[in-house]
């Protein structure tokens, strides 16, 4: 018998057979949820490879005839998926890029150098992570049709979808409570030394901060390859789209069933692989701000 | 989360900023515009035009409280607003429980732990559209849909699921727990960790059985972290708008429109902004209400645990 010793049962109850039916039926309730969870994605991956009139058999089956392998290659031509891998990508890297450089410098400044207003700056950004945002769509999209100020029109490129991952407050406050760790002795020695502001953020901050960089970083890219309501409000060239609104569009059109599930399978590899890679990062990285969204 | 006091860095007192902060400010002037232009002038703006005619997306004048009056008078308005708060309500009952209990077992097993864990994440890792997308295939109302393929293998009629507007919120909700319950269940399973021990032992030697040591040690260790979920989850759901336009699109007749697609209607599909600018600021209230008492209740469960 294993070590008990993390739950409510102890080793001295798993003796009694009451307890050990009580975790016979546990084990088997998660089963059937592990199931539950799986179940969805293996029929959508199944049931892509059959045929539309086999989907309609009667009675129906759950695993297909015949395997046609060739479909994937098909559907991956047909519906240009190569083209919005790339546009995805391409929006998905250049939110990294925003969010790293805007929120880790903005955490810097906050979190070594405190210039004066930093207590101010703050109470700011923690407000505005509780302000619901229920009005801002209409405003927002109104601002990218013609930037204030400087009045040029955004839509149909990815611009404002970066610009509004460089908002991100919590990832600022994240990246400033992991700057507060950095003893702040080093940082004076380096300016001592005639070190600049943004040569200690280069030559001090970021050596010793690199696992938190990539962390938000592969956390920002997985977030932003579903991404759906922006792209599908700012761009309407169905060229020049992502994944996530291909996937809406696709419900309405006339691509058959079979070809919406591979289309569907098509869509969610890339963050099952950052999953499976990265599942320590996930399952953990919930605890670096304590509760978050 | 908490705000650290600032130190102060060296020896300044005087009020005047040194060379050294007009450098800091540099840095983070991206940020300041960005917040500004992306959040609090959005927030500003779309609170004050909610006072204006609008024609397109151009203002034109002040209409007091107008916009308002329409909106609420709007037959579809109670009727939308009823029916946000039933996925709030549904939510509450599919979707709340069902974690902990998820949490609490995985906690109790000892066997399979890791690969148990990843299976109950997984559905958390699929981004919404492609869940939503996802559960209206398992929901299509003929034989091509897994649920009712399941129910044919029973003798089941082919069920029409999402166009049934008696149950269509509550079928919405449970294609978002799906997506929802592994990552919270795995904030109460880290949330578990920390009960203490000794409290078990105590618990074993007045003789409590597994559903008496549940109630009062494991409960009340995570009925915090369970009542910030509870306010965060009405929130959340509150302000839901994806789901619903990707699954139904509102339909069937209105059954499952939310305040939130009914301002992205007035906005972007009837281009009345100012509507949908009305129902923002109307929502915002009501959250807010939760908003502050979610700020007060985390302040008090960060000080007890």
């Amino acid at each position: 018998m294993k070590n008990m010793d993390k739950g409510i049962l102890t080793n001295a109850d798993m003796k009694l057979t009451r307890y050990k039916l009580l975790y016979v039926v546990m084990f088997a309730i998660m089963l059937v949820y592990c199931a539950a969870s799986f179940l969805p994605v293996v029929w959508i991956m199944l049931s892509g490879f059959k045929d539309v009139k086999e989907m309609y058999a009667v009675p129906a089956t759950f695993l297909p005839k015949n395997f046609d392998l060739s479909k994937l290659t098909r559907v991956w031509n047909e519906m240009k998926f190569y083209k919005y891998y790339g546009n995805t990508f391409f929006m998905a890297l250049g939110c990294v890029a925003f969010d790293l450089v805007i929120s880790g410098l903005a955490g810097y400044v906050l979190s070594s150098l405190k210039p004066k207003g930093t207590r101010f700056m703050l109470a700011v950004i923690f407000w505005i992570m509780l302000l619901p945002g229920t009005m801002r769509t209409v405003p927002l999209y109104m601002e990218f049709k013609s930037m204030p100020l400087i009045g040029i029109n955004l839509l149909e490129t990815f611009w404002p979808i970066w610009l509004m991952a460089g908002a991100n407050a919590f990832n600022i406050i994240l990246f400033k409570n992991f700057f507060d760790g950095i003893s702040p002795s080093l940082i004076e020695a380096a300016w001592i030394d005639g070190c600049n502001n943004i040569g200690i953020f280069f030559k001090i901050i970021l050596p010793l901060s690199v696992p938190v960089f990539l962390v938000v970083a592969m956390f920002t890219f997985n977030g932003n390859l579903g991404t759906f309501f922006w792209p599908y409000l700012l761009i309407s060239d169905r060229e020049k789209t992502v994944i996530g609104v291909q996937l809406f569009r696709m419900k309405t059109s006339t691509y058959t069933m079979d070809y919406q599930m591979i289309a569907l399978i098509f869509s969610v590899v890339p963050q099952v692989l950052i999953f499976a890679i990265f599942q320590k990062q996930i399952m953990g990285g919930v605890n670096i701000g304590g509760v978050k969204g | 989360m908490k705000l650290q006091k600032s130190k102060k860095v060296g020896t300044r007192c005087s009020w005047i900023p040194t060379k050294r902060d007009f450098s800091a400010w540099i840095l983070i002037l991206p940020a300041i515009l960005c917040i500004y232009l992306f959040v609090l002038r959005p927030q500003i703006m779309g609170t004050y035009w909610s006072f204006f005619d609008m024609r397109g997306y151009k203002v034109e004048s002040f209409v007091g409280l107008e916009n308002y009056k329409t909106v609420i008078r709007d037959t579809q308005f109670f009727k939308t607003l009823w029916n946000t708060c039933q996925y709030v309500l549904w939510s509450l009952v599919i979707g709340f429980c069902l974690p902990i209990i998820v949490a609490v077992i995985l906690n109790e097993l000892v066997h399979m732990r890791n690969t148990i864990r990843f299976c109950v994440y997984f559905p958390a890792v699929l981004p919404g559209v492609a869940v939503a997308l996802l559960w209206y295939l398992m929901y299509y109302p003929d034989q091509g849909g897994l649920l009712n393929m399941i129910g044919s293998w029973f003798g089941m009629e082919p069920y029409v699921w999402l166009q049934d507007a008696r149950w269509t919120i509550a079928f919405i909700v449970i294609s978002m727990t799906w997506n929802g319950c592994g990552s919270t269940a795995i904030y109460y399973f880290a949330s578990l960790q920390g009960v203490n021990r000794e409290l078990y032992e105590a618990a074993i030697i007045d003789g409590a059985g597994f559903f008496r040591r549940f109630f009062t040690v494991t409960l009340p260790h995570i009925s915090g972290v369970a009542l910030l979920f509870l306010v965060r989850q009405i929130i959340g759901v509150f302000s839901i708008m994806e789901q619903p336009m990707q699954m139904t699109d509102g339909g069937p007749n209105g059954a499952s429109n939310t305040l939130g697609l009914l301002a992205y209607k007035y906005g972007f599909v009837n281009i009345q902004p100012q509507y949908a600018m009305a129902v923002g600021v109307i929502m915002f209230l009501i959250l807010m209400v939760f908003t502050i008492f979610y700020f007060r209740l985390n302040k008090i469960v960060e000080s007890k645990y």
